[in-house]
């Protein structure tokens, strides 16, 4: 039993499926985390047992007459590993510093473009639009199709292609282009983020793979606040420089940006590369995201897996779409200056960054994920209330914010491994991240056209409404868990007492 | 592909929804009622021909046991004037010849004049025009080189008056030019909106009015700018007893929901120096102009005013002239359309403004219906399914516990 066969990474007992949720947990940090982003670390599960297999990163005994390397050369030692992390988290770095682009640079877009609110939330629902058909496939593409590395590198130059054309809507004035940038972007955006997580596992298997996933996870925060707070700063000189504002300003400066999925692209390439020289030198594979979806698989979903997919589709909703209309609200509501408005926007982004692995540590260790789940809800509902009714600073509220977003995301993903067996697993997050960006998606179309007719706090009573919606559906889950006599709400110490009984069954 | 097409009659759908909410609810929270009639150039006889282009509408708003008279006028200046008495046959009396040759004081009362406990006006001085190169949108800041010779609206011929009342919806429109060429295709505006109950205007600010005020929109529209980088301001002067203070409050509200981004109110109000007394009478506006006839959130431009200050004499208008005399003092300023950033005139050639102008204490914005039931449904159904939870949970167990093993002694 490969599975029983408890393995210790980071201290971490990994057995059958109750501590997959341990995986999961941080997985889903990431996932999550990386708005909508995300979510599919999970996947990751299943890819370590695939990987036990070659589990020895040795080099090859019949390479025994090789001449020794230098320790930076070596894929076997640590020194390599870091130059390889260094290309692994700045791979997502470009997708995450764009993401955000037009959160960033709203005032501008909207003024250049002669936009509405309506068509400025468009270009953020044509990122999620791919996304609620690709949840399901990335993992078989990367796995059966493209491999990782060839993969990686198309879903860096779908990222590339998709900033370029972006920007290249804004340089030529035409909006359609630029809405079919980010459908392209959106192709690649989130994909790329599976197939890191993938080449995570792969090097990092066994070793440092928790501390990875947090680099990871810091390395996608840093992206989102550098973009929020920088974006501003570069078209002023890109104003500057051409002497007038206008759609070409607006082109400019995202051509500029991409710059970064261009870095990203490189990173893409170099990793390709260096995991191709891995595979020659030590007798290692491509890894897999080892994902597993059918569909059919649908029908054996549960009440409670239903709740939690609510849940998730309606808190998420009240982030996202909030954050990317966010920096003008700031704006005109608490009267701050453009720079503050970007910063206050992009707290929550940098407070998730040290909050998850903390908030994540101490769910791990109390359990009770549904209360956990509750506080999280409760906290945002709370400051989506201080938003909306009161003028006190919102550095407060949106502290709330990322702290509530951050604890969500740690005790939000993990259950869905209580609910589902095993081999389910795949489906039920592919779902989960489908109905995620379908939500996603509706709700920056539905928050633009609000915003447009009638105004912020009609916004934000409809994000509290959308927050109090999630409410319901974690209190239903509490009592449908409590009735059912399920574990989801287990403290750390009846489940540990719980999986011991399982294995002692089994045994 | 597909999805993203399929959803788009989803997403209309549910625009529309929105939208209907958010405009089926209007609430009255002032039941006062008055009855209101318009009537244009009261006591005007055969005698005295007006000259082309003054028209004086005189809006009665009848009340249980008092009255307010509004009084538009384009003589000169272009002047709402606002009085009101204890009575409720109050009536307004002109002597047309003396009123049109001007300057005589006492031309038009209201009569009886011991009813008269108020009374003010509002008065359109000057439409100013300023070069800002720089856009600053500032132009406290900009040297008197920056302007252009402002546009006197004493000085504009107006159209007829008479042939824009509207006695379904109690509103008429003043439209004036200047004679220079830049108002060629161009045309300064006033509408009048009377009120007989609480409610609010269908059309963005949708301020909130009630029995107690009247509406006056503002727009300069199809105006040749007269320098690349033209902004304008508004100069406004109101009349008072002078014993009463000028001051305009701003107010900072959280609900938006029917001028949407807009969070404060400005209110231009009278009052006694005693500072616990209730204000009296006021000029009210958010503060945001629109770029475009039918306004919508791009085309809001913010504008800002300058502090009030006292004035000398009072302004050239012929209803103050006809109706004030000593006792009664002028204050003016400025509002400012626009600020820096934001895109010139001659980019819409539009530009819209509005005040109310009422008695008493100005309207205050309060929740929708709407968002007051969405709020409850909210956070009561959470509240009600832990109730109802915790009480089936309870229940349960109750049941449980005898079925248990008992002790036996």
């Amino acid at each position: 039993m490969e599975r029983e066969n408890t393995t210790d990474v980071e201290g971490f007992r990994y057995s059958t499926l109750k501590s997959s949720y341990k995986r999961e947990l941080k997985q889903s940090e990431k996932g999550s985390h990386s708005s909508q982003r995300s979510g599919r670390s999970w996947k990751m599960a299943e890819t370590e047992d695939l990987l036990n297999e070659y589990e020895p990163l040795q080099p090859r005994a019949d390479s025994g007459a090789r001449k020794p390397l230098a320790a930076v050369c070596d894929p076997s030692r640590l020194a390599h590993r870091v130059v390889v992390l260094t290309f692994m988290c700045f791979l997502g770095f470009g997708s995450y510093f764009c993401y955000d682009n037009p959160a960033a640079l709203q005032i501008q877009v909207q003024k250049d473009m002669k936009l509405t609110t309506s068509q400025f939330m468009q270009l953020y629902a044509w990122y999620s639009w791919p996304n609620v058909v690709l949840c399901f496939f990335g993992g078989f593409l990367l796995d059966r199709v493209f491999g990782i590395r060839l993969g990686t590198v198309i879903f860096s130059l779908f990222v590339c292609f998709g900033q370029v054309i972006f920007a290249a809507g804004a340089l030529f004035n035409a909006f359609w282009l630029m809405e079919v940038g980010r459908f392209v972007f959106g192709i690649g955006g989130e994909s790329l983020a599976v197939a890191q997580n993938t080449y995570a596992v792969s090097w990092f298997k066994g070793k440092e793979l928790n501390l990875v996933f947090g680099l990871q996870l810091s390395m996608a925060r840093l992206g989102s606040t550098v973009n929020m707070n920088i974006m501003g700063w570069v078209y002023g000189h890109m104003q500057s420089l051409q002497g007038s504002t206008g759609h070409t300003t607006l082109g400019a400066t995202l051509m500029i940006a991409g710059v970064t999925c261009l870095f990203s692209l490189v990173c893409a390439l170099v990793l390709g590369y260096l995991d191709k020289r891995a595979e020659k030198i030590l007798n290692k594979e491509q890894g897999k995201t080892g994902e597993v979806i059918k569909l059919t698989d649908v029908k054996d979903f549960s009440f409670s897996l239903w709740l939690i997919f609510l849940i998730c589709v309606a808190y998420y909703a009240a982030i996202f779409p909030f954050i990317g209309l966010g920096q003008v609200f700031f704006i005109e509501k608490f009267n701050f200056s453009p720079a503050e408005a970007r910063a206050v926007n992009s707290i929550v982004y940098i407070i998730s960054a040290p909050a998850s692995p903390i908030l994540g540590f101490l769910v791990d260790k109390t359990g009770k994920n549904v209360i956990w789940v509750l506080c999280a809800v409760v906290a945002t509902l709370a400051a989506h209330m201080m938003l909306a009714f009161t003028f006190w600073n919102p550095w407060i509220a949106m502290s709330l914010l990322g702290v509530s977003y951050s604890l969500l995301a740690c005790a939000l993903w993990p259950m869905v491994a209580f609910l589902v067996p095993e081999h389910q697993l795949g489906t039920a997050y592919g779902f989960m991240q489908s109905i995620q960006n379908l939500g996603l998606a509706l709700i920056a179309m539905a928050a633009g056209s609000i915003l447009d007719n009638s105004g912020y706090l009609f916004l934000e009573v409809f994000f509290c409404a959308s927050v109090c919606l999630a409410l319901i559906a974690v209190v239903m889950l509490y009592f449908v868990n409590l009735l059912r006599g399920g574990d989801l709400n287990l403290s750390a110490s009846a489940r540990a007492k719980l999986q011991k009984s399982a294995t002692s069954d089994s045994e | 592909m597909a999805s993203a097409v399929n959803t788009t009659p989803l997403h209309l759908l549910f625009s529309l929804l929105v939208l209907q909410f958010a405009s089926g609810f209007i609430v009255n929270d002032d039941k006062y009622k008055r009855q209101v009639s318009l009537e244009l150039n009261p006591g005007l006889n055969a005698s005295v021909r007006p000259p082309p282009g003054v028209g004086l509408l005189h809006v009665r708003a009848l009340g249980a046991n008092d009255t307010l008279h509004f009084l538009l006028c384009s003589l000169d200046a272009p002047t709402l004037m606002l009085v009101h008495t204890n009575s409720s046959s109050s009536s307004v009396k002109v002597d047309w010849r003396r009123f049109l040759s001007g300057n005589t004081s006492g031309s038009l009362r209201v009569e009886p004049q011991s009813s008269v406990q108020y009374s003010s006006a509002l008065v359109f001085t000057r439409v100013w025009e300023y070069d800002d190169a720089n856009d600053t949108a500032d132009p406290q800041t900009l040297p008197p080189s920056s302007f252009l010779p402002p546009y006197q609206l004493q000085n504009f011929t107006w159209e007829d008056l008479g042939q824009t009342v509207n006695l379904t919806t109690d509103t008429a429109r003043l439209c004036g030019q200047d004679g220079a060429a830049s108002f060629r295709n161009g045309s300064f505006c006033l509408q009048i909106s009377a009120f007989g109950s609480g409610g609010r205007d269908p059309g963005w600010p949708r301020l909130l009015h009630n029995a107690n005020s009247s509406q006056l929109r503002v727009w300069l529209d199809g105006v040749t700018a007269r320098s690349n980088f033209s902004r304008f301001f508004l100069e406004l002067e109101t009349v008072g007893r002078s014993d009463l203070l000028s001051r305009v409050d701003v107010l900072r509200s959280i609900d938006d929901e029917y001028t949407p981004s807009i969070f404060e109110v400005s209110q231009w109000v009278a009052s006694p120096p005693n500072a616990t007394s209730p204000v009296l009478g006021y000029t009210q506006w958010k503060p945001v102009a629109y770029r475009s006839a039918t306004p919508n959130l791009e085309q809001a431009t913010p504008c800002r005013h300058s502090e009030p200050l006292p004035l000398a004499r009072l302004p050239p208008s012929g209803l103050v002239r006809a109706y004030f005399g000593d006792g009664y003092r002028a204050s003016g300023l400025n509002v400012t359309f626009g600020i820096a950033g934001d895109p010139m005139y001659s980019a819409s050639k539009y530009l819209s403004w509005t005040v109310l102008v009422g008695l008493g204490s100005p309207p205050v914005d309060s929740f929708s219906p709407v968002v007051i039931a969405i709020m409850a449904v909210g956070l009561g159904t959470p509240m009600i399914l832990i109730l109802v939870g915790g009480v089936c949970v309870c229940v349960r167990r109750k049941r449980v516990e005898p079925l248990a093993y008992e002790p036996i002694n």
